[in-house]
């Protein structure tokens, strides 16, 4: 207890106010383990990616972070706060984006981004200031008097960033904040995302599309059946298959996966696509494969490219990241 | 850049006092909370006023319609139970019936993750229940003055009956929403309630025109009670036994309470 205080002590004066969350457990009904002893640690202005299958426990842990849940074992701070013992504290240095819809239909939108604003204690002033430069960047201007029902989806997720991010708590938990935007207000979404990092916030991105993350975040966990399989910056998650290249099949429609030959040392399919990660020194014999394949008619087309987190991905998890396929 | 005029809000800048706390804290998010329902059920409020009105008004004047003579009490009892009605309808099943509709489209986690103080969020929903149940209150007394030719002795017991009777009934609908896990039970009890409130409780009428057992079983809930102490504050001489009816409202309320305390408190 002493020891803890003492610590609390030392972040208050420091200013330290890294996230820690050690050993995370999260039970259910006695056997269910939907968090396994999860560890992380993020920094002030890290942009943190959780990437993980559907289920994997992602929500789950986001969840402990912001009180909604209680962790079975293990503690989870932010500087000097215990965020366990104390729910209020993490409702009021957290922000939560749920992957759910907001409850937005009958609001109108700056209304709403302003509201939540002044519910997580901005001032009306800053609030409205803010609010009004969240709905330019993010260019949903003309909708700024529209009520939420009649909003689409994508625009309904850019609101509800807003209402989120409008007076942002020191860690920003953002649950697959991209769904539904289209591609040009993503590019606008993401930079706000940074712009918070750059401002100080650790924010947390959890996500089941690679790829996205890959350009966007500092550092990333991916989480599997609960337990946190792998950790680091994209490139270095990627250091172990530098030597590989991505091999992608486009199979006839229902064409059987072909018999693989030895040195494809591991694969995936979704769909009619096969994807598999070759060793560089045999990229000749696989191209000589595919065009096999293509020339039996099993085969469509074929792409032979560099690895990318996506692989990473694939070869920890068995999943393709952004529609959840299943090992072949 | 508009992008980089923005400073960082003090919640993200360091500081050793940055958590909100105090009445302060709690002012500002009851004010704030109260805002936020009024604004959310702007597309409701005037329906439902309405609603409540023409339902107050429908039985005050149907009574009317039933008996072509109307005892003087019997009108009395109708006309002083149905404020309670208007009191309790927004709290009691609006209310939860709102709050398991946010657990079916998944908001609930958002809302429940909004940093107040559970009691100022409790204390917005009940002054929103309150100010959206007095106007019907108010039509359904005018209009029993006017069709009965009934007055009213308002006495300052009318101010505490009325508070303590909209607190209860928003009160055991706040802990039902948010203590039921499956929103589907909570809509089945809250439609029992309104089945139960306009059959079977001694609202419209006297206890003792129930049969035994059921004016019995009655005793032991608030609703009759409730329909007792606003009568109280609205006649004289009518009623008996106020104080045990401000006790049991009393204790239903504080029950409510609780199991919104221990259903906001818990977390999986």
């Amino acid at each position: 207890m002493v020891a803890s205080t003492t610590r609390a002590q030392t972040d208050r004066m420091s200013g330290d106010w890294s996230f820690r969350a050690e050993g995370v457990t999260k039970i259910y009904g006695g056997t269910l383990r939907a968090n396994d002893a999860i560890t992380l640690n993020v920094q002030p202005g890290e942009v943190y990616g959780l990437l993980g299958p559907n289920g994997a426990g992602k929500s789950t842990l986001v969840k402990q972070v912001i009180g909604l849940l209680k962790p079975t074992e293990g503690r989870i701070t932010l500087g000097p706060f215990d965020l366990v013992a104390d729910p209020g504290a993490a409702r009021q240095l957290c922000s939560y984006l749920p992957q759910a819809p907001m409850p937005i239909d009958s609001f109108r939108v700056r209304e709403v981004i302003e509201l939540t604003g002044r519910i997580r204690g901005g001032d009306r002033a800053a609030v409205r200031r803010r609010a009004g430069q969240l709905i330019e960047a993010l260019d949903i201007g003309e909708w700024a008097t529209t009520m939420g029902q009649r909003l689409s989806g994508g625009v309904k997720r850019l609101v509800g960033f807003s209402m989120v991010t409008v007076w942002p708590g020191r860690v920003v938990i953002l649950d697959e904040p991209t769904n539904d935007v289209d591609p040009l207000r993503r590019r606008l979404l993401w930079d706000q995302i940074r712009l918070l990092g750059r401002q100080g916030c650790s924010v947390f991105l959890v996500t089941h599309n690679v790829m996205e993350a890959e350009k966007s975040v500092d550092r990333l966990a991916i989480i599997a059946n609960g337990r946190l399989i792998a950790e680091g910056t994209p490139s270095s998650l990627k250091a172990d298959d530098r030597g590989h290249l991505r091999l992608q099949i486009m199979l006839v429609p229902g064409a059987r996966t072909p018999e693989l030959p030895h040195w494809i040392s591991h694969h995936v399919r979704v769909g009619h696509n096969l994807i598999a990660a070759i060793n560089e020194v045999d990229a000749a014999h696989s191209i000589g494969w595919a065009a096999e394949l293509i020339g039996d008619g099993i085969a469509e087309e074929y792409a032979l490219g560099a690895t990318t987190l996506e692989d990473v991905y694939i070869r920890l998890t068995g999943h393709v990241s952004a529609d959840d396929g299943q090992q072949d | 850049m508009a992008e980089l005029a923005w400073t960082p809000p003090p919640a993200i800048a360091p500081s050793s006092t940055i958590l909100r706390s105090g009445v302060p804290y709690w002012l500002h998010s009851y004010r704030a909370l109260i805002r936020w329902h009024l604004a959310g059920l702007r597309m409701w409020l005037s329906l439902l006023a309405s609603i409540q009105i023409l339902a107050g008004a429908g039985f005050v004047l149907g009574i009317g319609l039933f008996f072509r003579h109307i005892p003087a009490t019997a009108a009395l009892f109708v006309s002083t139970g149905v404020p309670v009605i208007n009191l309790v309808m927004i709290g009691l099943i609006l209310g939860p019936q709102l709050v398991a509709d946010q657990k079916l489209q998944q908001s609930y986690d958002f809302v429940r993750a909004l940093p107040v103080p559970e009691t100022a969020a409790a204390g917005a929903w009940y002054t929103v229940c309150l100010l959206a149940g007095i106007p019907a209150v108010v039509v359904s007394l005018v209009i029993a003055e006017a069709r009965y030719g009934i007055s009213f002795t308002l006495s300052p017991a009318i101010l505490p009956a009325v508070l303590l009777t909209a607190f209860t009934g928003t009160m055991i609908g706040y802990g039902l929403g948010h203590a039921v896990p499956n929103p589907t039970v909570t809509r089945l009890v809250t439609q029992l309630f309104i089945f139960a409130i306009f059959g079977f409780t001694p609202i419209l009428f006297p206890a003792r025109q129930l049969p035994g057992w059921l004016a019995a079983v009655n005793w032991w809930f608030p609703f009759g009670h409730m329909a007792v102490i606003v009568r109280a504050g609205l006649t004289s001489g009518l009623v008996h036994g106020v104080g045990t009816s401000y006790a049991v409202v009393a204790v239903w309320g504080v029950i409510g309470v609780v199991a919104s305390a221990w259903a906001l408190g818990r977390r999986g």
